[in-house]
């Protein structure tokens, strides 16, 4: 491997300051990356790790600070600059078209050809090369949109190496695999820096920091909290340096005997998605009292469309939902909601909250229309006013006031917000669908710890995620959701993450793309 | 403060507050120190009353949103001038006419032009809240004028019962008349801009016919053509009545303009069927799933909607015409469009801004007489003022994409 000198690193930042209009989001950051290195950058959410990386890719200019390449001086003001270093990134939203082609994806913007007039021939060959030399098996001639995730990630991958980066960021790779997937993507990454390659990984799991990186910086509140070796540190150290405070990692959770029968089923359940195909197939599923019902699963295999059947957003074409021993099946939100159903959408800010709305408005939204929140048609503005205040109290919500727009609020609070509304209607049946998605460590644990109350009050609750630890964490059931259908049941004490995986990508059926293993 | 204190002080203030609104727009111009006074005392009795730190943050909020308008129209006003500079025309002596014409000598021009432009703004003003675009108000204003002038011909009852009676009906059948439209809305989804605008139009040449068939007379050449006068008994009162030194054309439409401002008001931010509708205005999706019903809350607000253009076409042939008149150019409905758009569709705000508008169109008139310069400079400033206005939407849509940006940042990080 021909490298840079000793002495010097490949990638230096130098004391970088960005400072946005109302928050100092990195604060004289100073890291470097040596050639070949595999590097994490781990923090929570707004530690400042994205602001970094996008300054580095030319995304943001820096308020203050130098980039040094190979111990010179450079100054990127765009992508474009950013590529032309040798640096290529991967975001956590993938930046693809959906209807062209891998090879299409890979190429556009820097297409082989003459005269705006695409070789594809040529484009095809070079991917291929490309691909084989990383040991990637795709196919160039698929379309992205058929094909998986984790694929599509292999995709903006070899869209930085086709531009022929030295340096590759990632954003966030994990967080939309599933464990095979993610054990895929530690194959690749280790493959890249057999060729030379060097990485720079963003990420809040402290897992893969241990399993994939050499090097790690830890960063909280837009400042460099320190640097370890990873072999030489422990994940509690870690997260301690994370957020400031110890953390415990997996909640407690007391063994409880569940002896009621179900309050709560759904029995062959038909659902359609948008597109007029079935989402949901012959769903059926039993919720009791006092149990947490995990539903793993994939993102796309019908949790949203299972979600809003349930809630009576969507229509059910057929099969039966009982609830208390009556069928339910097509009484509307409204009436779901005065049955003490209660709902924490995946989407907060779509469906769980009215951003421009006051906090207090969004807290009692859904009920407004009830005593005592109205008289008549008159809402009961000082009761309003006074609720919330101790909703917000009692949930311990950060907010100046209750009659500030709710998306003044952070998204960890904003959350809270949703919690705080459906908890207080003192539910009977629960359905929480990705409830700490984006969220920091101390929020997270705040939610699990209040669901976990529910649970332990004798509702009956369906929990909805994609994060596998999170299904672990809390579920005294695990109900494993593939192509709209209940694959398999689990108790999580007789399980582990591994087998659950295996059964969220189609068990046996899989290997579709020919790239296990 | 004494139980008995707290009542007398705040019917004081309103009290105040309303016989100041009275003689301002009857152009007596103690009118609006008196106003002035009572919104002093309202804070007065606030700082008293509540904690120092709400009544800093109410007048803080208060001042921001009244600075980007007033910034809008300072700019207008300048960019205006300097139109007049190069066009060869006096912009001190033009302002100075414009100013002196729309505010001073001929307010009571500007308050009747104010008057249904109230209306048609709650209108649109009321629609933008549910996420409707009621661009069709000026329809809804033709058929309100129409039911008007109908019943204000034969009806023959005191006043006291027939006023309100023909209120109520051009009212409400103006909303009926949104009923196609919002069924349409809610059933296929037929975007409301389309199919209200088509409404208008259709509303709008059939006065035509309504004229002719309710006493215009096409075989004289007298134009436009008009129909029979309404009863006396159903003319609105006017200023005049009671105070001797008002404009003899001064109708109290205003004060109903003003008073369904209020009630308005108070409909969206103090009753569940306001909060409804803004939540469904704001978003539909997390409404739906907090069980309110989309359909219903949109059908609610474009009926309600044609109710209150309907009543500028009321508050036209009952208050200041008395007669109908083939007037296809009057564009109240357009114009309240304009009149919401300033007002950022709150209805309080929406007084401030028909008033603002309706001063500039008479003012524009005086001054296009006195200091001969164009009255087209008015609509350039206007436009430029609603520009400005709508332009603040453009810097909301740039600071949300960043704060989205970062946002996206602070998620991912």
């Amino acid at each position: 491997m021909a490298g840079a000198t000793e002495n010097t690193h490949l990638l230096e930042m130098s004391n970088i300051t960005k400072q946005f209009p109302r928050v100092l989001a990195n604060d004289n950051i100073s890291i470097y990356l040596k050639k070949g290195e595999i590097l994490s950058l781990l923090g929570e959410n707004g530690a400042g790790k994205s602001t970094l990386m996008n300054i580095l890719y030319g995304l943001y200019k820096p308020t203050a600070g130098q980039i040094f390449l190979k111990g010179e001086e450079i100054t990127i003001n765009s992508p474009k600059d950013a590529i032309r270093y040798g640096l290529g990134m991967v975001h956590q939203h993938f930046m693809l078209v959906e209807n062209l082609t891998i090879t299409e994806n890979i190429v556009l913007g820097n297409e082989p050809g003459r005269m705006g007039i695409l070789d594809y021939k040529a484009a095809r060959k070079k991917v291929k090369e490309i691909s084989e030399k990383y040991h990637f098996s795709i196919d160039p001639d698929t379309k992205i949109e058929s094909i998986p995730v984790g694929l599509q990630q292999k995709v903006e991958i070899l869209k930085a190496l086709y531009r022929e980066a030295e340096i590759l960021i990632l954003d966030e790779p994990t967080s939309v695999l599933t464990p095979q997937e993610v054990e895929e993507l530690f194959m690749v990454i280790r493959e890249l820096r057999k060729k030379g390659v060097s990485l720079i990984i963003i990420t809040h799991k402290l897992d893969e920091v241990k399993a994939i990186s050499e090097r790690v910086y830890i960063l909280r509140k837009g400042k460099v909290e320190g640097e370890r070796i990873t072999s030489k540190v422990t994940k509690e150290e870690l997260a301690n340096m994370m957020v400031g405070r110890s953390v415990v990692l997996t909640v407690e959770k007391e063994k409880k005997k569940i002896l009621h029968s179900p309050i709560f089923s759904i029995k062959e359940l038909y659902v359609k998605s948008e597109k007029g195909v079935d989402a949901i197939e012959g769903l059926s599923l039993d919720v009791r009292p006092g149990e947490i019902v995990g539903l793993a699963g994939v993102d796309g295999n019908g949790q949203s469309e299972l979600a809003e059947a349930i809630m009576g957003l969507r229509k059910i074409e057929s099969g039966q939902i009982f609830f208390k021993g009556k069928d339910v099946t097509h009484l509307d939100t409204k009436g779901k909601i005065r049955s003490s159903f209660s709902f924490v959408p995946a989407d907060r800010q779509k469906l769980g909250l009215v951003l421009p709305m006051k906090l207090s408005e969004n807290l009692i939204i859904g009920l407004h229309d009830t005593e005592p929140f109205s008289n008549g048609l008159k809402l009961n503005l000082k009761y309003i006013d006074e609720y919330s205040s101790r909703l917000v109290k009692d949930f311990d919500i950060r907010t100046p006031s209750v009659s500030v727009p709710v998306s003044n609020l952070s998204g960890g609070n904003q959350q809270k917000v949703i919690l705080a509304r459906e908890l207080s209607r003192k539910p009977k049946f629960m359905l929480v669908s990705q409830p700490t998605r984006g969220l920091d460590v101390g929020a997270i644990e705040y939610i699990h710890a209040e669901i976990l109350r529910m649970r332990d009050a004798e509702v009956a609750i369906l929990l909805i995620s994609l994060e596998l630890e999170e299904i672990f964490a809390l579920s005294d059931r695990i109900l494993v959701l593939f192509e709209g259908k209940i694959v398999k049941e689990f108790i999580p004490e007789d399980t582990d993450e591994k087998e659950v995986g295996f059964y969220m990508t189609g068990g046996s059926k899989d290997d579709r793309y020919g790239q296990n293993g | 403060m004494g139980k008995m204190v707290k009542p007398l002080f705040i019917t004081l203030i309103i009290l105040l507050l309303s016989c100041g609104t009275v003689l301002w727009l009857a152009s007596n111009f103690y009118g609006i120190l008196m106003v002035i006074g009572s919104i002093g005392l309202f804070f007065i009795y606030k700082g008293i009353a509540a904690n120092r730190e709400k009544v800093k943050e109410d007048l803080k909020r208060f001042t921001l949103t009244l600075s980007i308008p007033l910034i809008g129209v300072i700019i207008a006003v300048i960019i205006g001038a300097i139109i007049m500079i190069i066009t060869g025309y006096d912009p001190i002596e033009a302002y100075a006419a414009l100013f002196y014409g729309g505010f001073v000598r001929n307010w009571h021009v500007s308050v009747l032009n104010a008057a249904p432009l109230i209306f048609t703004g709650l209108s649109v003003a009321f629609a933008f809240k549910a996420g409707l675009f009621n661009i069709g108000a000026e329809g809804q204003y033709y058929v309100g004028a129409m039911v008007a002038a109908f019943f204000g011909i034969t009806i023959y009852l005191p006043p006291v019962i027939s006023l309100p009676l023909i209120l109520l009906l051009s009212g409400i059948i103006s909303s009926l008349y949104n009923f196609i439209p919002a069924l349409l809305k809610v059933k296929t989804g037929a975007h409301e801009v389309i199919t209200t605008m088509m409404f208008a139009h259709i509303a709008r040449y059939s006065s035509s016919i309504f004229i002719r068939y309710m006493g215009g007379d096409p075989n004289t050449s007298r134009h436009p053509y008009v129909t029979y006068p309404i009863l006396e008994s159903n003319w609105l009162p006017r200023f005049q009545q009671f105070l001797p030194h008002a404009n003899y054309r001064l109708h109290t439409g205003i004060l109903i303009g003003i008073f369904f401002a209020l009630f308005v008001y108070y409909l969206l931010y103090y009753t569940r069927i306001g909060f409804e509708i803004r939540a469904v205005g704001l978003n539909p999706n997390a409404a739906r799933t907090q069980g309110i019903s989309i359909s219903r809350n949109l059908f609610i607000a474009l009926l309600f909607a044609g109710f209150l253009a309907g009543l500028a076409g009321f508050n036209q042939v009952n208050g200041l015409d008395h007669k109908l008149f083939e007037n296809l150019s009057a564009g109240y409905g357009w114009d309240g469009i304009s009149v919401a758009l300033l007002a950022s569709s709150h209805p309080i705000g929406v007084i401030f801004t028909a008033l603002l508008w309706g001063a500039l169109d008479a003012g524009g008139q005086f001054m296009q007489r006195t200091a001969q310069t164009p009255n087209s400079i008015v609509e350039i400033i206007k436009g430029i003022i609603l520009f400005l206005v709508i332009a603040r939407y453009i810097y909301a849509y740039i600071g949300n994409r960043i704060r989205k940006r970062r946002g996206f940042v602070k998620a991912s990080t």
